[in-house]
């Protein structure tokens, strides 16, 4: 089917992800809301997992069509970086809208607060200990996964896979360190503009990491199954600038509510 | 995750020395051996020092007359077409063009569509 045509554009073929991915989304949140007014899950359950099918299959459908099909020519890839740009950039300023709140709220604390930040009786964590490292592994996976970049460009298979691996640990070992943070937390969501913006903040990060740390899981699958080449690998190179985002977003929130927020 | 562990510290433990075929199953291959179809077309012609992109969009506009309409290829039955009128236009004339009878831009030029194999 590739050569019927006498242009290099992608022309997609019809897909069912987009009504499925649709109906999964707006099954996900009004079971949510019954969850949050009755307290049953089912629904936002088979709304998750409609999601989770849809995405795992529609991404192996882009898989197929690049790597097998070879339809991902320089012009459909020169769109596909324009589209993560553009994400990116979106999610960019859905940070900065958290950024917003936390900057209203703390740099003139109201009387309700107590005229300070952190406010009346909030025991904050300590800037140095468990958020220090997390800055400290975050940073590393930054190195990490540069360097798989690199051995992936020279065409060194094994220090792509060890990079690439040492990320996804890293990853999982910020998560690991969060959730813990988050079970040890003196104050919870309830408590005050602090523990709203708090937990708002850190928890889409905290989302983000995951679904980053996915994104590479998915690269490093790929990666074993011979998929990128050193001219073959833009789904890695979304990854990595992914990840980056949420690299620089964690810097923002260590400096701003971790460090001089406390 | 299990398995990716399982798999890349066997990996790791059985580089150069013993399993030469297996070794040479798990590297990169030639860039040139992993594309295909079309993107494999397009690396090929940049090594060949070609334009990669072999199809050439942009059509020069002849006399445009109804005798002698501007001749656009297309592998289909029809085609988007976009006509800049003159010079001086900052903005594109849309428009389909089908197989059979010329058609007319509003400012007058005439485009046919020919038939051209696909690549």
């Amino acid at each position: 089917m590739t050569n019927h045509m006498n242009h290099t554009f992608h022309m997609v073929n019809q897909s069912p992800w987009p009504l499925i991915g649709a109906m999964g989304a707006m099954i996900t949140l009004t079971g949510t809301i019954k969850w949050f007014h009755q307290y049953e899950q089912t629904l936002m359950s088979i709304g998750m997992i409609t999601m989770i099918m849809t995405t795992i299959q529609w991404w192996r459908d882009i898989t197929r069509e690049g790597t097998y099909q070879g339809l991902h020519t320089s012009k459909v890839t020169k769109g596909l970086r324009w589209g993560m740009i553009l994400f990116i950039t979106s999610e960019v300023f859905f940070f900065v809208s958290f950024f917003w709140a936390f900057f209203h709220s703390s740099l003139s604390p109201t009387n309700e607060l107590g005229s300070m930040w952190p406010p009346t009786g909030i025991q904050v964590f300590n800037p140095l200990q468990i958020p220090l490292l997390n800055t400290a592994i975050l940073l590393s996976s930054g190195v990490t996964i540069t360097w798989a970049h690199h051995s992936i460009l020279e065409n060194n298979y094994n220090q792509g896979l060890q990079g690439l691996f040492m990320t996804v640990i890293l990853g999982l070992y910020f998560t690991a360190l969060q959730a813990y943070e988050y079970m040890e937390s003196p104050f919870t969501i309830a408590d005050s503009v602090y523990g709203a913006t708090f937990f708002v903040a850190t928890g889409f990060h905290g989302l983000h990491v995951i679904i980053g740390t996915t994104f590479l899981i998915t690269c490093l699958m790929r990666h074993l199954t011979l998929h990128f080449s050193s001219n073959h690998h833009m789904g890695f190179e979304a990854a990595a600038w992914y990840w980056h985002f949420v690299d620089v977003v964690w810097l923002f929130l260590y400096i701003s509510i971790y460090w001089w927020g406390s | 995750m299990v398995s990716i562990c399982k798999r890349i510290a066997l990996h790791s433990s059985r580089r150069n020395t013993v399993y030469l075929c297996v070794r040479l199953a798990n590297t990169f291959m030639d860039p040139k051996e992993l594309v295909t179809g079309l993107e494999k077309r397009e690396l090929l012609n940049e090594e060949a020092g070609k334009d990669p992109d072999p199809y050439g969009l942009a059509i020069k506009r002849g006399p445009g007359t109804k005798d002698k309409p501007t001749l656009v290829s297309s592998a289909f039955d029809s085609r988007i077409i976009g006509c800049v009128c003159d010079d001086e236009s900052s903005h594109i004339n849309w428009m389909w063009l089908h197989k059979g009878n010329s058609t007319r831009c509003e400012c007058g030029f005439w485009f046919k569509l020919v038939e051209k194999p696909p690549l």
